[in-house]
């Protein structure tokens, strides 16, 4: 058989994609061996393209068992460290096997930190040590055009300091969280006997100390009082609001202004009106459509992620994980109007903006090396898309269009009006020129206000004057979008990472809440034990003097040596500091453990006492769960409800709709989970009524 | 010794770490309203207990406080 070229790709799309676009026919033959496809093309010789699966490698414990510290790792295939890989086993019989007959090696994995290492490992690994002799594809977006000029100007060699530094990263994520959560989850369970996954790491670490920090100032708030005097005036037909100058913090001092306001006319004092620019938004980074995605739609960025990666992998947007704001003009904006414009949706402003001499986009200051910042390929939908889908991808569009807009006009206006010597004011502002507007509509949050004719000396009819009591308010919960935002302002974690650390959190309950994030009582432990027993670990300059280490390989000048080596000598110094106070660690954190899985099982206040809690329970003599009062072992109460004997049954938050009782949800296998009122009588009892979740 | 509202151990005021900050925060904001409102003692606790804009475990300090102020 004539030797080939074995292209080796992230993902099984990525590769019937990247086979496509390749083979000169655009007809590869899909080939496939116990299971796992590869596809077989004709450029210039013969290629075979072969996907991985993600990650087919992974870093695991030299040392055998539970204990730590660890500093002895490996990078193994990861059916030998995970359970549920066992499919990586064939998969990397596979490519070693079309490896043996391969003549030329070339990564076609993403061009940034996690694909150079899926490539790298995977040639040294599974292809016997190829990874020198490989050569590397680099594109941004997964179209025909792309692809096949990134094949015809192949990379000599793969980008090693890259690799290094993908490496260090791992390895040293890998270092911190499996020593802190080792010393944490065994702490806990050699006080309580029961064993509980805790974890912790580089980023979580810190990215909990913020959100405790918040948590804390918010359950400690005490509300101050401020009253506020507002005016209702009428200027011709307009009925306007218009705002004492100032708010104040006595009563007594905001009703003698009130009572001094008492007049039939008032008189415009100043009037201030600017006209301004207001420049076309920045292309999206991955931080920004995460952010924009969450206002406007309410996805969370791990979400949006996601969305982003079915885009990118259908060729209709380009590489999403990039942190630039930048298009340079060799992406081919012409090109990409035009084919947008096939769309009737968006002729109309592809169109307007063809008929410009030159189309220079408002670029932001932010730079990637790897990729552009995130643009729409051009490429239409080839089948309808889901809903989020449909909507990510519109964003995207509108927003690429938006760039390319002259700024908006827009106009300022400052009222300073006289209502018996008191000073009141209002400002508007509304738009002149629509410039970038038109593009990005309806997702642009400018607002415009309408008012009528003013002049200065002009008299207006005061309508009323009125007092409002208001308080100081605590500063807003995190919520997915702000709780990015602000790693990304610490720079701790990476672009890729943010939204999956965000998750972890949730997925380890230190977190509650989906759209604003309360921290739990676990969440406050793990923090109060890493601050008080290793305060470097949660601090944000460790992880960012990290970040900057790991930046420093990736340029060349710093080893990753002397980066995992300093690692463990922190770590060293660390989890024997954890060991020695392991009693008193196991005894906070068990503390906290325990209470949530009382709150966790604790379903509302029991109807009959209206004191104790109602709680599912376990009886001892017949095993069977059901859900009892809190009281009933003080003998006060013997309220008790039955529960299914099968699947998992949860507390809901939310009482039942039509008698007010409690209510859990039930899931059950190969069943949609459902809700169960635990009033047996219940009006809606028997009813067929919608109970699922 | 555990702090007088939660099973936390105590520090200072015999409160917790944490209610001993909310603590602190109520002594503090009760300035506040007298300057705004002439508020007694007693009224603050009952206003910023009943306010939804307060924090839990200053909530609970100021109901802690109330119980105290009666039991005398």
């Amino acid at each position: 058989m004539e030797k080939y070229t074995l292209v080796i790709t992230e993902k099984p799309d990525a590769a019937k994609r990247i086979a496509l676009a390749l083979d000169v026919d655009g007809k590869p033959t899909k080939a496939s061996s116990n299971g796992v496809p590869y596809y077989q093309a004709y450029r210039n010789g013969a290629i075979v393209v072969v996907p991985a699966l993600g990650h087919l490698y992974t870093i695991t414990s030299m040392q055998k068992g539970r204990g730590y510290p660890v500093f002895n790792y490996q990078w193994v295939p990861r059916y030998q460290a995970e359970r549920k890989a066992s499919r990586i086993r064939v998969w990397l019989k596979v490519i070693a096997q079309l490896a043996k007959d391969a003549g030329g090696f070339v990564d076609a994995c993403d061009f940034d930190i996690e694909g150079s290492i899926i490539g790298y490992t995977i040639l040294k690994y599974a292809c016997n040590g190829k990874e020198a002799e490989a050569k590397r594809m680099k594109y941004s977006t997964l179209t025909k055009e792309d692809l096949q000029e990134s094949y015809s100007n192949l990379q000599s060699r793969l980008d090693f300091t890259l690799v290094e530094a993908g490496l260090a990263r791992h390895e040293i994520d890998w270092l911190y969280g499996i020593n802190l959560s080792r010393a944490l989850t065994q702490a806990a369970q050699n006080y309580s006997g029961k064993y509980v996954t805790l974890s912790t790491g580089r980023v979580q670490g810190p990215t909990l100390k913020f959100l405790d920090a918040r948590e804390k100032t918010i359950n400690c708030f005490v509300p101050t009082p401020y009253w506020t005097i507002t005016a209702k005036i009428c200027i011709i037909d307009t009925v306007l609001e218009v705002e004492y100058e100032k708010t104040l913090e006595n009563k007594a001092q905001a009703t003698a202004i009130k009572d001094a306001c008492k007049t039939k006319e008032g008189q415009i004092e100043t009037l201030d009106v600017k006209k301004f620019l207001h420049n076309p938004p920045e292309p999206f980074d991955l931080g920004a459509v995460q952010n924009e995605a969450y206002r406007i739609f309410k996805y969370t960025p791990i979400q949006t992620s996601k969305i982003l990666q079915h885009l990118y992998l259908d060729a209709l947007i380009s590489y999403p994980r990039t942190s630039s704001q930048k298009l340079p003009p060799t992406i081919g904006y012409r090109n990409i109007l035009k084919k947008l414009g096939n769309a009737p949706v968006y002729a109309k402003h592809t169109a307007e903006l063809l008929a410009k001499t030159s189309l220079k986009p408002n670029e932001g200051k932010k730079y990637d090396p790897a990729h552009p910042a995130i643009y729409p390929t051009g490429n239409l939908p080839e089948k309808p898309l889901g809903i989020a889908e449909r909507n990510i991808f519109d964003l995207i569009v509108k927003r690429f269009l938006a760039v390319f807009g002259e700024p908006a006009m827009r106009q300022s206006i400052n009222v300073v009006l006289s209502i018996n010597s008191n000073r009141f004011h209002f400002d508007a502002t509304r738009t002149l020129t629509e410039g970038w507007i038109r593009f990005y509509k309806p997702y642009s949050q400018l607002k415009d206000s309408t008012l009528p004719t003013l002049t200065e000396g002009q008299k207006v009819n005061i309508e009323a004057v009125f007092l409002s009591d208001h308080f100081s308010k605590p500063p807003a919960r995190y919520n997915p979008s702000s709780l990015l935002s602000k790693m990304e302002q610490e720079e701790i974690g990476t672009k890729a990472t943010r939204a999956g650390i965000i998750q972890t959190l949730q997925d380890r309950k230190y977190l509650q809440g989906t759209d604003r994030f309360f921290v739990s009582d676990l969440g406050f432990e793990v923090t109060e034990v890493l601050l008080k027993y290793c305060p470097t670990i949660v601090s944000p300059e460790l992880t960012r003097k990290l970040e900057e280490e790991m930046n420093q390989i990736q340029q060349g000048t710093q080893t990753k040596q002397t980066t995992i080596q300093s690692t463990i000598e922190t770590l060293a110094l660390v989890t024997s500091g954890l060991k020695e106070k392991e009693a008193a660690v196991g005894a906070e954190l068990s503390r906290s453990l325990q209470k949530t899985r009382v709150n966790e099982s604790t379903v509302g206040l029991c109807p009959k006492c209206h004191e104790g809690k109602l709680v599912i329970l376990r009886s001892k003599k017949s095993g069977k769960r059901f859900v009892g009062c809190t009281n009933f072992f003080e003998g006060k109460c013997n309220t008790s409800f039955p529960l299914p004997q099968t699947g998992t049954v949860k507390p809901l938050a939310t009482a039942c709709k039509s008698c007010g009782s409690p209510t859990v949800a039930v899931y059950l296998r190969r069943r949609r989970p459902w809700r169960l009122c635990l009033n047996s009588d219940c009006p809606l009892k028997g009813k067929m009524v919608n109970n699922a979740l | 010794m555990h702090c007088k509202i939660c099973c936390r151990d105590s520090e200072e005021n015999s409160f917790c770490q944490l209610h001993s900050r909310a603590f602190k925060n109520v002594q503090e904001k009760f300035r506040v309203w007298e300057a705004a409102s002439n508020a007694s003692w007693m009224e603050y606790l009952a206003e910023i207990q009943k306010n939804s804009l307060t924090g839990v475990w200053a909530k609970e300090v100021a109901k802690y406080l109330i119980e105290e102020e009666q039991q005398k």
